[in-house]
């Protein structure tokens, strides 16, 4: 996309253009719960980006003969909003793109829900980039992570994302939209924290085996503070409630 | 959803002869509204719009394009809506449905037929002008999606402002000055149920409703009417909501250019 | 209030079985959100899907007829029938509202139902089933003084239909989605006598 003959310096007296360290994080926020007809949903701000996550289900599967009679089955959609991005106006509706991210999107949660407790039927997720700064991926997955466990499906772990990428010599956390157009790599991951596997994995660019172990070990990390920003947001639908009560 | 549709709708019905509604409200009266603009950073333009528990988002795109040939001294408008799966159990995924291209074509000729948005404003230079793309986003639905997208819409164009220009290109993060906005439209959407109708209806009323009637109006004149569905409507039934429409508008305008 | 437990979180070191508890090389986490039961090792949800239960009253709306087996719709991905015998002949019209017993469930989503019950005009409403049990109350103290309130006929069908006839339906319907919105709160039963008594 962008032309590498005009790229930025990215490090500037060895910190990020945006003024953060390697392994910094961009801020995160979630707010659970916030559409009314959804089982579950969520909506995430990082950094710039800005994601609505929904879970509906378990359905009845559709069309029926794609029903799975020993399990439940997975739809899911990410979709990037027209006027999500800074530059120019998109088309709505999936791209090439789009469908791919759906589908590893959907292929991290066939791990991580309980499946077998419905069969033949459906289960529903969808992702909305409402304002996309790099990393949506990641962003759309740790959303949808939230959504499901307020959806009370049952599942094995509470998910994130998250990307590393390099940028010359230097492994770097969470890169933005202006990293991500310039930078050398870059390796978006999706984890189960609890036993720290690994269910999304892409990546393009250049990584010896070295760096490999030191992206993951980058995500891991980063991992610890994104599932306290996740936990929080699930806590707080229900402290939120206890809160107003005791004003009145 | 299904079959608890075809109860609900009994029991709205057969409430018509109560004059009160599901939700306790007379067949006049509209939910609440409120309006939130400037949530996106990306978009040149955004404004959220929640009627009761029905939420649109409306974003605003500009970009730097070609005007029409008729009118090379202006820029161009163009709308579309997404009834988003994640709104409701019954939107589905695909390509978009002929009531999200209706929602879509019927804000956009209440907009355009106002003459809300000055067009000459738009051109920037022979054979440029701007492109306002505005993008209706339904996140939740409960009903009367016409009147929430038509405030969505306008209240997005109201915050929007216009990236500079210079040596050929825009400069997004340099957002120089307000849309120029000469006139506002708002409208009412009012739904015949067992021959009553209903203001501002639900989602259960409109799918209980016979027919649908959209009045778009700046005021003065009205700007643009849709009926949908399988029913009818009397001519007296459309003057009173053509009556309604009128009577609401300052109410609305006042709220929408409060929160622009 | 108690402390959250979230999906994945560790409960045992060692194999346990308890409800909402899965075992994974044995050890046992947490399969939802919600918190621990202080009266055993589980983990109580805070939200969750429906899970039928035999002898457990349902409500659902009669969506097919075919030589007397009437499929009934109960806002779930399970289907559920009511067979009529030689002996046995219902006469439900499609869109009824009935109340049935759950008889039998075969392989994880079929649900046989017996019993059944026309519950004739008023209308239906659908609330998480999660939060069915709170709408109840201890000694259905909760549904009663809704129903007293507002002198409505109220049936609760543990699926999370529940059917409101006469009185102030308008008033039953928004005190019983208040009741799922706030089902967590403490102090629900004092806001919803209020709201109910006031008019």
């Amino acid at each position: 996309m962008a032309s590498k003959a005009n790229k930025p310096e990215l490090i500037v007296n060895g910190r990020r253009l945006d003024g953060r360290d390697f392994n910094q994080l961009r801020p995160i926020k979630i707010e659970a719960n916030v559409l009314k007809n959804a089982t579950g949903s969520a909506y995430l701000e990082w950094g710039n980006n800005k994601v609505l996550a929904a879970v509906y289900g378990p359905v009845e599967a559709q069309p029926k003969h794609m029903a799975d009679p020993s399990k439940a089955i997975i739809k899911c959609r990410y979709s990037m909003a027209p006027f999500s991005s800074l530059s120019e106006h998109n088309r709505s509706g999936p791209n090439r793109r789009a469908t791919e991210i759906s589908k590893v999107t959907k292929e991290v949660f066939e791990k991580v829900l309980m499946l077998n407790e419905f069969p033949g039927s459906q289960i529903n997720i969808f992702i909305e980039i409402l304002q996309s700064d790099g990393g949506t991926r990641a962003a759309g997955i740790t959303a949808a992570s939230v959504a499901l466990a307020s959806s009370g499906l049952h599942m094995k772990d509470l998910v994130y994302a998250v990307s590393v990428g390099k940028i010359g010599e230097h492994l770097v956390l969470d890169l933005d939209m202006i990293e991500d157009n310039y930078s050398d790599s870059d390796m978006p991951m999706a984890i189960s924290p609890r036993n720290g596997e690994i269910l999304l994995l892409q990546m393009d660019g250049e990584y010896t085996k070295e760096e490999l172990e030191g992206a993951f070990k980058m995500a891991a990390e980063a991992g610890k503070e994104i599932g306290a920003v996740q936990r929080n947001a699930l806590k707080r639908v229900y402290e939120n409630v206890v809160s107003k009560y005791n004003g009145e | 959803m299904g079959a608890i549709n075809m109860v609900k709708t009994a029991y709205i019905k057969q409430l018509m002869s109560t004059n009160i509604r599901e939700d306790g409200r007379g067949f006049n009266d509209s939910r609440e509204i409120k309006i939130t603009t400037g949530i996106l950073q990306n978009a040149e333009g955004s404004a959220q719009v929640d009627i009761g528990s029905t939420r649109v988002l409306a974003g605003v795109k500009l970009d730097i394009g070609e005007p029409m040939d008729d009118t090379p001294n202006e820029g161009t408008l163009a709308m579309s809506a997404d009834l988003l799966p994640l709104a409701s159990a019954d939107f589905e995924m695909g390509p978009p449905s002929p009531e999200a291209i209706e929602l879509a074509r019927v804000v956009d000729r209440g907009i355009r037929a106002g003459k809300c948005v000055n067009m000459e404003s738009l051109f920037i230079e022979e054979g440029k002008a701007w492109n306002v793309f505005v993008d209706i986003y339904v996140l939740n639905y409960d009903g009367n999606l016409f009147d929430a997208s038509e405030i969505a819409a306008m209240s997005a164009l109201l915050n929007t402002k216009v990236p500079e220009y210079a040596d050929g290109k825009e400069l997004r993060d340099k957002r120089i000055k307000a849309l120029k906005i000469d006139n506002v439209v708002t409208s009412v959407t009012v739904a015949k149920v067992a021959d009553k109708i209903l203001l501002d209806p639900n989602g259960d009323e409109e799918e209980a409703a016979d027919a649908r009637l959209t009045i778009a109006t700046d005021g003065k004149f009205i700007r643009a009417m849709q009926k949908g569905l399988g029913g009818s409507f009397t001519q007296k039934e459309i003057l009173d909501a053509a009556d309604a429409a009128l009577n609401r508008h300052n109410k609305l305008k006042q709220v929408i250019e409060k929160t622009r | 209030m108690q402390e959250i437990v979230y999906p994945g979180d560790l409960i045992a070191d060692t194999q346990i079985r308890a409800p909402n508890v899965y075992v994974e090389n044995g050890k046992s986490y947490s399969m939802v959100l919600g918190f621990k039961d202080s009266s055993g090792s589980g983990i109580i949800p805070f939200e969750g899907g429906w899970v039928p239960k035999i002898e457990e009253t349902v409500i659902g709306i009669i969506s097919s007829e075919r030589n007397n087996v009437y499929e009934v719709d109960l806002g779930s991905h399970h289907r559920a029938l009511i067979i009529g015998g030689k002996y046995e002949r219902f006469s439900f019209q499609i869109g009824d509202v009935v109340e049935a017993t759950v008889k039998d469930i075969e392989d994880g989503r079929t649900i046989i139902l017996s019993y059944p019950n026309a519950l004739k005009e008023g209308t239906v409403i659908s609330i998480k089933p999660s939060k069915i049990p709170r709408l109840i109350g201890k000694n259905n103290t909760m549904i009663n003084q809704i129903s007293q309130g507002t002198s409505s006929k109220i049936s609760v069908g543990m699926n999370g239909m529940v059917w409101i006839r006469d009185g102030n339906v308008a008033l039953a319907t928004a005190a019983i989605l208040r009741v799922e919105e706030e089902a967590h709160v403490p102090g629900l039963t004092g806001r919803i006598k209020e709201m109910v008594e006031k008019r």
